[in-house]
């Protein structure tokens, strides 16, 4: 379980005049969930992108758990996002060919020479729980809503800290976007780990602690400073 | 890793099939020109090297060479029977045979010698059989389908043309040579004697009907040593007599296409070349035309390995090409498997062993094909011309290889490094 704190964090592209993002402050507390919403090029990807040490921002910190991982070498921000989060990206970025088990436990095959005991249970486990059987049977065979719950196992199996998401429920039907949306939520609750969604979806979004919306590289909007 | 790296292959088999066949053509390519160039030049050196001096009628030295010792047809204008009988004579000389073409047996020429030359020129006869020692008795090379004991009659003409049996004569197989791998495996090696006599030139044992039906005379017939007006005149003592055969020779002999020569010492083989190089007589020394043929050819094979070398740059090219398009498309693949957490160092690993595989399945299915290609060659010049090619994998060609393959693993590095440099957040930007 971890808990984020943005310090003055800024973006800058070289041929942009303004940053793509823009944050003086942003904590989410540890277990907590949070939606960002926002119009298109407002800087939505650029946040993920930064909080999970995709991208190293221009400027600012973003600690986790205290951990400034602005300041990691790139090797390190690899290994650290390896341990600690859980991505689920709008394409689902399977890989044809493997089985769903396979899918699962690729990130882990691409850290371990040899995967660790308990790895294959945990796997069959979170399948399970997406409602996947393990069948040999590539992805690539799969639905959109069978792939993206794949997607949301492999996301879990390292029992990350925090699960991040963009646009999860973007390219699916609403039918498997609302069961995407209620596996994310229930399983980041009972797993216990901090819950980060980019979406335009209002059904996965209102299910969630917090809502803040970004435009142009700003924060123009935040539920919790309206409730208080 | 490795599964993944299989299933990734299997996705992009296409792409895959493509750099596997560019690069097996490729090295096919410089693989079979390597083998047959050291193929052709082993193959005849190793025919030439039994014969020290071949001497002839003026003309060309190529095609004496190529008529002497591998044996191709050729219509060779005659050197006189003076020469050779002057050549046996010479102290300089071990020995000195004629080669007599003319006639052929189901494609297999009938070369007219001495038994002299079978005994000293290095060729063995198997097991049991014997030299031929009369004038129906006849010696074949290792590739004649005929066993000691048959009989048969030649057929008119020079091997490969349609051709009419000369019944009246006819051969008994009394040895068969060891296998040489040259022309000669495919000779059936006759007493000059029966060859002069089939076509009418010169006499046989001093039978009177020896000449019967043989007025078909040959174009070598110019040649003043045709034998039927004079012979009951005082020249007599120039009819080899009954059982004689080879030397010593009569002083007036037919003359034959070419002459092969043993001097004693090398002092002799230059000296005899010297000597023999006249206006009726032209000496050379098979090696060394050879190698003038080579000189020829060698531009033919400049030609051959740059082309190889083209392919393999075009080759080495395309496959950039390709893996490059290909990595572009891949970009999210890759962002995607950085973003999962997979270290740079694994990405690279990725790109590069895959890239390698596939390479290194080209360059062995190259290897394969480059010697089966050039076996087939040298089995089609073997039947055609019984000289062995020998055909050979060596460890200088596998170098070869190995090292198209090192290059193509640097080639590899490049994308690789593409690969390992890209940006992780590709993978989350459309
Ligand atoms: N590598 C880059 N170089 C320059 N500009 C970039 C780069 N990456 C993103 N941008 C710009 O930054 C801005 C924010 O991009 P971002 O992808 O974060 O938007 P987004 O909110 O995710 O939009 P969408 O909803 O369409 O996905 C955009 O204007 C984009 O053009
Ligand atoms: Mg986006």
């Amino acid at each position: 379980m971890l808990d984020l704190e943005m310090e003055n964090v800024a973006v800058r592209y070289p041929d942009l005049p303004q940053p793509a993002l823009d944050l003086p402050r942003l904590l989410v507390p540890a277990g907590s969930s949070l939606a960002v919403t926002g119009p298109s090029g407002a800087g939505k990807s650029t946040f993920i992108n930064v909080i999970t040490g995709l991208e190293r921002p221009s400027a600012g910190a973003v600690r986790w758990k205290g951990q400034d991982i602005a300041r990691l070498s790139e090797a390190a921000r690899d290994r650290w996002r390896a341990r600690n989060v859980g991505l689920v990206m709008q394409e689902f970025h399977l890989f044809p060919g493997l089985d769903a088990m396979e899918n699962v436990l690729l990130p882990a095959r691409f850290r371990h020479p040899r995967l660790p005991a308990g790895f294959r249970d945990r796997a069959a486990h979170l399948l399970a729980q997406v409602g996947i059987g393990t069948g040999r049977r590539g992805v690539e065979t799969f639905s959109r809503g069978e792939m993206q719950r794949v997607a949301i196992a492999r996301a879990l199996l390292a029992r990350p800290g925090v699960i991040v998401a963009d646009e999860p429920t973007a390219s699916l039907d609403g039918e498997s976007g609302a069961a995407v949306c209620a596996l994310l939520t229930a399983l980041a609750g009972t797993e216990g780990a901090t819950l980060i969604v980019v979406t335009h979806d209002t059904a996965l979004s209102g299910r969630l602690d917090r809502r803040i919306v970004l435009t142009g590289g700003r924060c123009t909007g935040d539920s919790a400073m309206e409730a208080a | 890793m490795i599964r993944f790296i299989l299933a990734d292959l299997q996705r992009l088999q296409a792409g895959a099939m493509i750099v596997v066949l560019l690069v097996a053509f490729a090295t096919a390519l410089g693989m079979a020109v390597r083998i047959e160039e050291r193929a052709l030049r082993l193959g005849s050196a190793r025919a030439a090297d039994r014969f020290d001096v071949v001497i002839g009628a003026p003309g060309s030295e190529t095609q004496l060479v190529l008529s002497s010792i591998f044996l191709q047809p050729s219509p060779l204008a005659l050197v006189s029977g003076d020469v050779l009988k002057q050549l046996s004579e010479d102290p300089r000389v071990d020995h000195a045979a004629p080669v007599g073409f003319g006639d052929s047996y189901h494609g297999y020429p009938i070369i007219g010698t001495t038994a002299e030359f079978i005994e000293k020129s290095g060729f063995r006869i198997e097991g049991e059989g014997r030299n031929f020692s009369a004038l129906s008795e006849a010696v074949v090379g290792a590739r004649v389908p005929m066993a000691v004991g048959d009989e048969f009659s030649p057929q008119h003409g020079l091997a490969g043309q349609a051709a009419e049996e000369h019944h009246e004569m006819s051969y008994r197989i009394t040895g068969r040579m060891e296998p040489s791998a040259t022309p000669w495996d495919r000779a059936i090696l006759v007493p000059i004697e029966g060859v002069w006599h089939v076509h009418g030139l010169g006499l046989g044992p001093g039978e009177e009907g020896y000449h019967d039906g043989h007025d078909q005379h040959h174009e070598h017939d110019d040649h003043d040593h045709d034998e039927e007006h004079d012979h009951d005149d005082e020249h007599g003592e120039h009819h080899i007599e009954a059982g004689h055969l080879g030397p010593p020779w009569p002083s007036d002999m037919p003359g034959v296409p070419a002459i092969l020569v043993k001097p004693r010492t090398i002092a002799n083989a230059y000296q005899i070349r010297g000597d023999y190089r006249t206006e009726t007589a032209m000496a050379v020394f098979p090696g060394e035309v050879l190698t003038r043929l080579y000189a020829t050819l060698g531009d033919a094979r400049l030609v051959l390995t740059a082309i190889a070398i083209g392919t393999q740059m075009l080759a080495g090219t395309a496959v950039i090409l390709v893996t490059m398009a290909h990595l572009s498309q891949r970009r999210r693949q890759i962002g995607a498997l950085r973003a999962f957490g997979a270290p740079r160092l694994a990405v690279f690993a990725v790109v590069w062993s895959e890239l390698l595989i596939v390479i290194g399945l080209g360059v062995a299915a190259g290897i394969g094909l480059g010697y089966a290609g050039a076996k087939a060659l040298a089995i089609l010049f073997a039947r055609q011309s019984g000289m062995a090619l020998p055909v050979t994998l060596e460890m200088s060609d596998l170098a070869f290889a190995g090292m198209l393959l090192a290059v193509a693993a640097l080639i590899a590095v490049v994308p690789a490094i593409y690969a390992y440099r890209q940006s992780p957040a590709a993978a989350l930007r459309g």
